[in-house]
């Protein structure tokens, strides 16, 4: 009986996760962080050549309205700081497109005292865009990877970064030092 | 060159001890002093028209063991530029603040302050952290930082199985 | 008004909320689409504002506290509330009581809830995003009560339905469209400060202050958000269709009227930029008052447009 109830409940949580994921991957709202170049191919991707619009997609204004968080090219240490303040913002499911070699392995940052080398050591990175930097057939391409894997389950860099926050969490202040700045800048 | 940068050259030349001038282009020259001269040279130069100090950066010289440290001014009438520069001791690098003069060389100071560790004393803002967050290490732009071993050592780099520095040989 | 008349009405009521989400929905969907033909692109889906509305109300939502919370139940159950009383072609839900200034006062309730819900949040920006909103109503609301005002003076009335139905008299020469041409162009630029389309988009202005109000709004919260402005887009452009569009008595009549008025909106904000908050004001309380103040002396002393 109890069995019973328990897999009446974890097929009806199933079925409402099948729904949940039509509508994400249809409706992605954007939280452009343009730390480097790779911003730059962002208009195109978005305006009457390859027109995001039609996938679903659009810019957002505050990280907790948005669902993908695109960190467009190199991250040092200083804004790696922010990135992680506005994914930690996002409200579930949040995931993360990387753009370009640095976010990889450093790219051309890789011998850098202030870049760090990879993201994915400080954050869980559902998509990676290629390229230096890549071009907008590259990052269509890359967000339509994305609805592919939400679709089937393979984009849950959230789940992740829920499950191994600690991991996480040690790496960060590994490479960071203190994750929280107390200067004349956050008062 | 510019007639108002020779005459302002010529004016400095006869006001101080000056080492050596240099000519850097058409409306910029350089002008190399004595430490102890600057905070004078800078103030008269105010009074003559350079009203704005468009930077404060320095050089590290490290077979000399020596700063250089460099004050860009710039005159907005005449619309040129001079450079200050004066030399210091690489181990023990001190100089006078020269906010009293350009109260804007407070960031400038603090950038120096940073990258370089050189100390401006009577700048006491200078010693808090302008750019670098929490940094651990000699200041990162001195020639005898290791940027690649700091790099190596703060962030994980990535292992890759097959060498693709090798691959694209054209064969 | 007895038990069978407030059931009655009750369930009316709710069929003109479910047809004013499914329509409005739609219609917002349709003209982006139609914008983004209009800017040489393709456009999303005609039904990407519901999976947009479905998808936030999935996802996970972070509380600012109970003030917060509350405010936005409040600020959703008012605009509801005040949608349910709208006429819909010959359908109103609780008759006598459409009176114009039932939607000013039930309209506030819903504002004022969205403007607690975003103050207890506690961004500034959320703060200058809702006092801008309510600047803007002040500028708006003048000018379109003076209209109204004076086509309530004009034909001795004040319930909604009844102006749409004298105005159904006698075909298109007595809408107030023709009767009162001025205030029908000062009731649609008012439109325009309702909806917040872009001339008057002060309090969203995404670049400048991060979407105003809603800059603390995730999740679950932005997605009752979105129900609400789809809501009070409905009360809005319907209001404006009965009271100077003659209203109407079929569907097809009330979808032609409806969807002109509301594309010709978003079209017009497509080809303008944004005006700061002072000239807003400034621009409110010279040319629409002053035509305001022209009709209804026109109205009141020459007796022309009754």
């Amino acid at each position: 009986m109890g069995e019973g109830i328990i897999e009446k409940d974890k097929k009806l949580k199933e079925g409402w996760e099948g729904i949940s994921r039509f509508f994400r991957a249809n409706s992605l709202w954007m939280l452009m962080y343009c730390t480097g170049c790779c911003a730059i191919e962002l208009p195109q991707a978005m305006t009457s050549r390859y027109d995001m619009e039609r996938l679903g997609m659009g810019p957002m204004a505050t990280p907790r309205q948005a669902d993908v968080l695109l960190v467009t090219g190199y991250l040092s240490v200083k804004t790696l700081r922010r990135v992680i303040y506005a994914y930690e913002q996002m409200s579930t499911p949040k995931y993360l497109v990387a753009f370009g070699p640095c976010p990889i392995n450093g790219g051309i940052y890789y011998d850098a005292y202030a870049v760090i080398n990879r993201l994915d050591q400080y954050l869980p990175v559902d998509v990676y865009i290629a390229g230096c930097m890549p071009k907008p057939e590259a990052v269509m391409n890359g967000f339509q990877d994305l609805i592919d894997g939400i679709k089937n389950k393979t984009a849950d860099g959230w789940k992740r970064y829920r499950d191994n926050y600690e991991w996480y969490r040690k790496n960060q202040i590994e490479s960071l030092g203190e994750l929280r700045i107390k200067d004349e800048f956050h008062e | 060159m510019n007639k108002h940068i020779e005459s302002v050259t010529e004016a400095v030349k006869a006001k101080f001890d000056v080492l050596n001038t240099e000519i850097v282009r058409d409306t910029q020259a350089a002008v190399d002093l004595k430490p102890g001269d600057v905070h004078a040279a800078l103030a008269f130069l105010k009074a003559q028209g350079f009203r704005q100090l468009s930077m404060l950066t320095c050089v590290d010289w490290l077979e000399d063991k020596e700063f250089q440290l460099v004050y860009l001014l710039f005159d907005w009438d005449k619309g040129v530029r001079l450079q200050m520069r004066a030399r210091l001791d690489r181990d023990n690098p001190k100089f006078t603040t020269v906010t009293n003069i350009y109260p804007g060389a407070q960031y400038y100071e603090r950038d120096v302050h940073e990258f370089f560790g050189v100390e401006f004393e009577g700048n006491p803002m200078s010693y808090k952290q302008l750019f670098l967050e929490n940094w651990d290490d000699i200041p990162p732009m001195r020639k005898d930082f290791n940027s690649r071993a700091y790099s190596d050592k703060k962030f994980p780099v990535r292992e890759y199985k097959k060498d693709f520095t090798k691959a694209g040989d054209g064969k | 008004m007895n038990l069978n008349e407030i059931l009655t009405g009750t369930l009316t009521g709710l069929i003109i909320l479910v047809f004013a989400f499914v329509w409005q929905t739609t219609l917002s969907g349709v003209t982006r689409k139609i914008v983004g033909r209009f800017q040489k692109r393709y456009g999303p889906k005609f039904y990407q504002e519901f999976r947009d509305i479905f998808k936030l109300l999935t996802k996970t939502g972070v509380t600012h506290g109970w003030v917060y919370s509350f405010g936005v139940m409040m600020a959703l159950g008012g605009i509801m509330g005040t949608a349910m009383f709208m006429p819909v072609m010959r359908f109103t839900a609780f008759p006598g009581l459409d009176n114009v200034f039932i939607y000013v006062y039930l309209f506030a309730v819903g504002m004022l809830g969205m403007a607690m819900s975003a103050v207890g949040s506690g961004n500034p920006l959320a703060g200058i995003g809702v006092m801008r909103a309510l600047t803007q109503m002040v500028g708006y609301e003048v000018p379109f009560l003076v209209v109204v005002l004076a086509m309530v003076y004009g034909h001795g009335t004040a319930s909604v339905s009844e102006l749409a139905a004298v105005q159904q008299a006698a075909g298109i020469a007595s809408w107030n469209l023709v009767r009162m041409p001025i205030g029908t162009v000062v009731g649609f630029i008012c439109l325009l400060g309702m909806l917040g389309k872009k001339p008057f988009e002060t309090f969203i202005a995404p670049a400048e202050i991060a979407s105003g109000p809603m800059v603390e709004y995730g999740g679950k919260q932005l997605g009752m958000l979105m129900l609400l402005h789809e809501f009070s887009i409905f009360i809005e452009v319907s209001l404006f269709v009965n009271l100077f569009l003659g209203g109407a008595v079929t569907v097809v009549g009330f979808i032609i009227k409806y969807v002109g008025v509301f594309v010709l909106a978003s079209l017009v904000s497509q080809a303008l930029g944004r005006f700061k908050i002072d000239q807003v004001i400034r621009y409110f309380y010279r040319w629409p008052i002053a035509l305001a103040v022209a009709q209804a002396l026109i109205v009141v002393f020459l007796g022309w447009g009754v």
